[in-house]
């Protein structure tokens, strides 16, 4: 193999282990506090890339908002001092024609991720809380809510693919004489910091602890005073916004359409078992050592031919140890 | 009367554990529970709680009803309940679970006193403070959930069988901790099969059989212990 082939595989394990470690996290942490699967949490992606480029793109709202602002500015003309305080809104809003760019599309994204995070739990998972059953159930519930999301967003948006704006322009670095795109470069260095920003939420903030005092024993969080009723739709939130920027990432490298993340879900279940059921930390591990396997693999064999070894290792694995890496040491 | 019980009924699904229950508690009272295993003391902590549901009766705490009311309300009003089987977050060092016992917004201006009231109670807390409290001793885990639950700042302090499965030297330096707590001021109840450990903390004692008060002492504490056992309960060691 030569360095050349050593470096892509490296750049490219890393890109894939961080996008599946920032999806298999949020699954990891509803699994360990809820006890239940997301299967919405590919559509997640998708809301958050559509989201990002709906607030980004020039074809996005900035166009919808066209006709908006030049009435404005038309109807100002001819209305006094009401119609002089609007004209720069009116103005605004023409001159934004280019788009709303990625600083107000991220957050947008993950705004709208956290609010269809949170009712996604309260129309598909809290009438089930607590009943018989209730995982099972909840498969298909969120099932039918990643369906109605792709459906969804297949009639507002079209079938056409989209792109985000790339928040680098230039050409790729150079690493000992291999070129790694600098969308890439962005995702390798900006993950781990979404990563760490989780880790002091759950560490250090008092809602954050309470998520995982939840996940360990709720019974004894009822007794300490928590609001457990209140964690579950919480950790949806952190969840679905985990995923949204999984989204916002993979929007900047390759196409949107209705039904991306779904092989990423695939591969994120992969991870979170690999790892251990709700560890965190094994299921970052999880990710990044799942993400090198798929890029060797497709470099040795073929990009086909990665599932296949993936699921071969997460069964040799599973049978030396049962309970993933990290099984039983959740976080 | 801080607290008060009257007719409670509480159970799980159809079956009834707790039946037609009451009791009370005075402020600055300690109160024993004992009784068989089985018999529905833990379920009726549980039930005062607020974590399984009253059926029929009421709980009265200061003064107002908290029959039913959501356990995160009840333990924002100082009813702190220390679980059987030292319950706490495993995964989590000391430091966390002491911190989580002061969840509640109306400890936050004691919490760094408070700490140091838990750890001059349980100074092997303090050696331990970064450890994870799957790896303490059972001894340490009950002073931990013990410590969890003096951060809460009780008004009620309720104990559930606090000293189960320990050694007898561990168990000793449990029931001294405990009952420098009771002599601290702070109202309790606790729940214990060794009657001899509730005797050296509480005035009056309550027995538990079939899920409901059969037996009920005079205060205790002034006479003479053996006499008192005989009397209400016959020979018991
Ligand atoms: N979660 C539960 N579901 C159903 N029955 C229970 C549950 N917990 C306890 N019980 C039953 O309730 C009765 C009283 O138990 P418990 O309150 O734990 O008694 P004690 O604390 O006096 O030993 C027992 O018969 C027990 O089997
Ligand atoms: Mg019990």
């Amino acid at each position: 193999m030569s360095l050349e082939a050593i470096v892509a595989i490296i750049a490219g394990g890393l890109v894939s282990g961080s996008l599946y470690a920032l999806m298999a996290s949020g699954l990891s942490l509803v699994w360990g506090t809820v006890r239940m699967f997301n299967f919405a949490h590919g559509a997640l992606v998708m809301v958050g890339a559509y989201s990002a480029w709906y607030m980004s793109n020039r074809g996005g709202l900035a166009k919808a908002l066209q006709p908006l602002g030049k009435s404005i500015i038309e109807s100002s003309e001819n209305s006094g001092a009401l119609g002089g305080l609007l004209l720069p809104l009116g103005e605004w809003l023409v001159s934004m024609r280019g788009g709303f760019g990625l600083v107000l599309g991220v957050p947008f994204a993950i705004l709208c991720c956290g609010l269809v995070g949170y009712v996604m739990y309260v129309l598909l998972v809290k009438p089930f809380v607590g009943k018989p059953g209730a995982d099972l159930v909840v498969i298909i519930t969120t099932i039918a809510g990643a369906s109605f999301m792709q459906n969804g967003v297949q009639v507002i948006f079209g079938p056409r693919y989209k792109q985000l704006d790339r928040i680098l322009t230039g050409p790729p670095l150079q690493v000992l004489e291999t070129a790694i795109g600098l969308q890439e470069v962005l995702v390798i260095v900006l993950t781990p910091v979404a990563l760490l920003l989780l880790h002091f939420f759950l560490k250090h903030s008092k809602l954050g602890m309470a998520i995982r005092a939840v996940a360990q024993n709720d019974d004894f969080a009822h007794l300490v005073g928590i609001n457990v009723g209140q964690i579950y739709p919480l950790t949806f939130v952190v969840s679905s916004i985990l995923a949204g920027l999984c989204g916002v990432m993979l929007g900047g490298l390759f196409f949107i359409l209705p039904t991306m993340g779904a092989q990423e879900l695939l591969f994120a279940f992969v991870v979170v078992v690999f790892g251990g059921l709700g560890s965190l930390p094994g299921t970052i591990i999880g990710a990044y050592v799942i993400g090198f396997i798929r890029e060797s693999s497709a470099y040795i064999f073929s990009l086909y031919w990665a599932p296949v070894v993936l699921f071969a290792t997460l069964i040799l694995v599973l049978i030396f140890r049962p309970r993933g890496l990290m099984g039983g040491e959740e976080s | 009367m801080l607290f008060q019980v009257e007719n409670l009924t509480s159970g799980y699904g159809k079956i009834d554990v707790v039946r037609d229950l009451s009791l009370h508690v005075d402020d600055g009272e300690h109160v024993g529970l004992f009784g068989p295993n089985g018999h529905g003391k833990t379920t009726l902590l549980r039930t005062i709680s607020g974590l399984i549901e009253t059926k029929a009766g009421k709980v009265t705490f200061q003064g107002e009803d908290i029959t039913n009311l959501d356990a995160r309300k009840i333990v924002a009003r100082g009813l702190i309940h220390v679980p059987q089987g030292n319950q706490l977050f495993p995964r989590m060092s000391v430091q966390e679970n002491l911190t989580l016992g002061a969840y509640v917004a109306r400890t936050d201006k004691h919490k760094s006193s408070n700490f140091e009231k838990v750890f001059s109670l349980f100074p092997r807390l303090k050696e331990r403070l970064t450890q994870r409290a799957q790896t303490l001793s059972g001894g340490e885990r009950q002073m931990l959930s013990i410590g969890v639950g003096l951060m809460g700042m009780p008004e009620l302090l309720i104990l559930d069988e606090p000293s189960v499965g320990l050694a007898p030297i561990i168990k000793e330096e449990l029931a001294r901790a405990i009952a420098e707590i009771a002599a601290s001021g702070v109202t309790m109840i606790v729940v214990d099969q060794d009657v001899e450990l509730l005797l050296g903390i509480c005035e009056r004692l309550y027995l538990i059989e079939k899920g409901t008060v059969s037996l009920e002492t005079a205060d205790v504490s002034q006479v003479d212990q053996a006499e008192i056992l005989e009397m209400y309960f016959g020979k018991v060691t």
